[in-house]
């Protein structure tokens, strides 16, 4: 996986094949399975190469079908599914071995203005308060932190917290975890690239906040965890290379499913994306 | 608009035109574009009805294109996109004149147990306690109460309040509206039914959540639902109160989100709903 800012902005430059088809790269990993952030955050950038710059995304709604193989590259095919005078509209199919993988629509919009309101940041410890992911893994022991280390170092993260340790009590909403989160290393100024990029960070401790109140994580012996969708609502222009506040909470969990919404705050309390994403949660005994 | 539950069933009926390729029809109406709800609910039907039994709708994701024409029928075309041993994947595209109005991907799983958690239920006051929106547009002589009543006669809402009137206040959350909700007439058992009539009815007010924290007349507001998702997390009967929970995050750009959750009386917590939609102010 891409261990810098250079190396995830190579992993997000597609290649163009044809009109309206691109081919994704594929990063070093020793992961089995393609990580669903980096099939969002390009095919993401494959719709937006075929849609005019004045239109700015400002929603992506995805499922996941298939794992993904991370041996062969990704082919992602674009439809055009509407050009109005205010908004535009892509679909995108992520395609291995002739198979969907993962379907995503997103919509863009010309720049307008109107209402203005946002959600109030909560009150949080500063970044560099919070305790660095990859020493979290170090203090459990175990080989989850060579692997952290080796996939993940394109990516900052800073632990904030949960409803079991670290946060304020809240028992109307059980399942909460916070955590600040950048890229590692400057990005240049390309709002697009800061789109993709947060895109792809946004998958990665998403459904964690699904397990907060029972006890496991991810990675606990017998757990089955796969993202099912994954949604993005970006409602203000953000660097992805400068700390943003993932403020993730977990409205339900049955039915072997979680939901997790998050809010994303920037460190000047302005809000800049929302984000949703349902998974997988199984424990097998 | 069905104007009893007898006419939201036969909305929801759709005719089969050949195999995954379904015709919606249209509700007796004075509106001009077809009601985001009920293509939204008739193309989960349509997605519903290519999949085995054995599975359950949990989420759909959807996008609105065009205005619906109430003068013909819709078309739905259902794409398999995926059947596997937990889960199905369909997407459907809504059609009319040759054209997508609307795209739907939904996802069906075989019933599993698992981890159980959920948010609580706000305290609020009992949907008797509500205000029933029509009346108080007619007590406030409202010009088009009647119409609206006739319109929205299939469902029944008690609305509690908004941020700026009504609600405890939360100034972290500028931008809330609660109301309670049902179908106004019993609906049969299955849990379909209930499913679609839930989607059907969930489409009316979250837009104007992302309003509430705004001093604004909503006729010189041009609103239109840009996307609707709902995850379904319990079995509910749509023809029972449920708590609309609503809340808009955030407005910008001429656009507003909103988030909202579904209670059931009993404090469960049965669905969640999120709409962007287009909130611009009419220049006039």
């Amino acid at each position: 996986m891409p261990a810098s800012a250079d190396e995830l902005l190579a992993l997000l430059d597609l290649e163009d094949l044809d009109v309206n088809l691109f081919r994704g790269r594929q990063p070093e990993t020793s992961l089995q399975r393609v990580f669903g952030g980096q099939v969002a955050a390009q095919a993401l950038l494959a719709a937006a190469r075929t849609t005019d710059p004045a239109y700015v995304v400002h929603s992506l709604h995805s499922y996941f079908l298939l794992p993904g193989d991370t041996a062969v590259p990704i082919i992602y095919d674009v439809e055009r599914l509407r050009d109005g005078r205010s908004f535009g509209t892509r679909r995108v199919v992520a395609r291995q071995h002739g198979r969907p993988i993962y379907y995503l629509t997103a919509n863009f919009q010309k720049a307008e203005e109107g209402f203005e309101h946002q959600d109030v940041m909560p009150e949080v410890i500063p970044p560099e308060e919070g305790l660095d992911l990859g020493a979290m893994f170090r203090s459990r022991g175990g080989g989850s932190t060579e692997e952290w280390e080796r996939e993940w170092a394109a990516l900052d993260v800073r632990y904030v917290g949960n409803s079991r340790q670290g946060l304020p009590e809240d028992p109307a909403h059980p399942a909460r975890a916070r955590l600040w989160i950048r890229v590692n290393g400057e990005m240049g100024d390309d709002p697009l690239q800061h789109l993709a990029a947060f895109t792809y960070a946004s998958d990665m401790t998403l459904l964690g906040s699904t397990l907060v109140p029972h006890g496991v994580n991810i990675s606990s012996p017998g757990m089955q965890v796969a993202s099912l969708d994954h949604t993005v609502w970006f409602h203000r222009s953000f660097r992805a290379d400068e700390w943003w506040l993932y403020d993730q909470e977990s409205p339900s969990a049955s039915g072997g499913r979680g939901l997790a919404v998050a809010r994303v705050f920037t460190q000047d309390g302005t809000l800049g994306a929302t984000v949703a994403q349902e998974g997988l949660i199984r424990h097998r005994d | 608009m069905p104007t009893v539950a007898r006419d939201l069933l036969e909305l929801l009926d759709l005719e089969e035109l050949d195999v995954d390729l379904f015709r919606g029809r249209q509700a007796d109406t004075d509106r001009q574009r077809v009601y985001g709800g009920q293509v939204a609910a008739q193309a989960l039907i349509a997605a519903g009805r290519t999949v085995d039994q054995g599975y359950a709708a949990h989420s759909l994701h959807s996008y609105f294109l065009l205005p619906g024409d109430t003068a013909v029928p819709i078309i739905y075309d259902v794409e398999r996109i995926r059947d596997g041993r937990s889960f199905a994947t369909r997407r459907v595209v809504a059609r009319q004149h040759g054209r997508p109005i609307y795209y739907l991907t939904a996802s069906f799983q075989k019933a599993e147990d698992g981890f159980d958690h959920q948010d609580v239920m706000p305290d609020v006051p009992a949907p008797e306690d509500g205000v029933d929106m029509i009346g108080l547009m007619r007590a406030g002589g409202a010009p088009d109460a009647d119409a609206l009543a006739r319109e929205w006669a299939a469902l029944e809402a008690r609305h509690l309040g908004t941020s700026r009137r009504g609600l405890p206040e939360d100034p972290e959350h500028p931008s809330r509206a609660r109301m309670w909700v049902r179908i106004s007439d019993r609906l049969p058992d299955d849990p379909v039914v209930h499913l679609a009539a839930f989607t059907y009815a969930s489409d009316m007010s979250l837009l104007g959540a992302s309003l509430a924290a705004h001093d604004t007349n909503p006729a010189k507001v041009q609103m239109a639902s840009l996307d609707h998702t709902l995850w379904f997390h319990r079995p509910f009967r749509a023809d029972e109160w449920w708590l609309y929970d609503q809340a808009s995050p955030s407005a910008g750009g001429a656009r507003g989100l909103s988030l909202a959750r579904v209670f059931t009386r009993d404090g469960r917590l049965v669905a969640s709903a999120a709409q962007e939609g287009l909130i611009r102010p009419r220049r006039d």
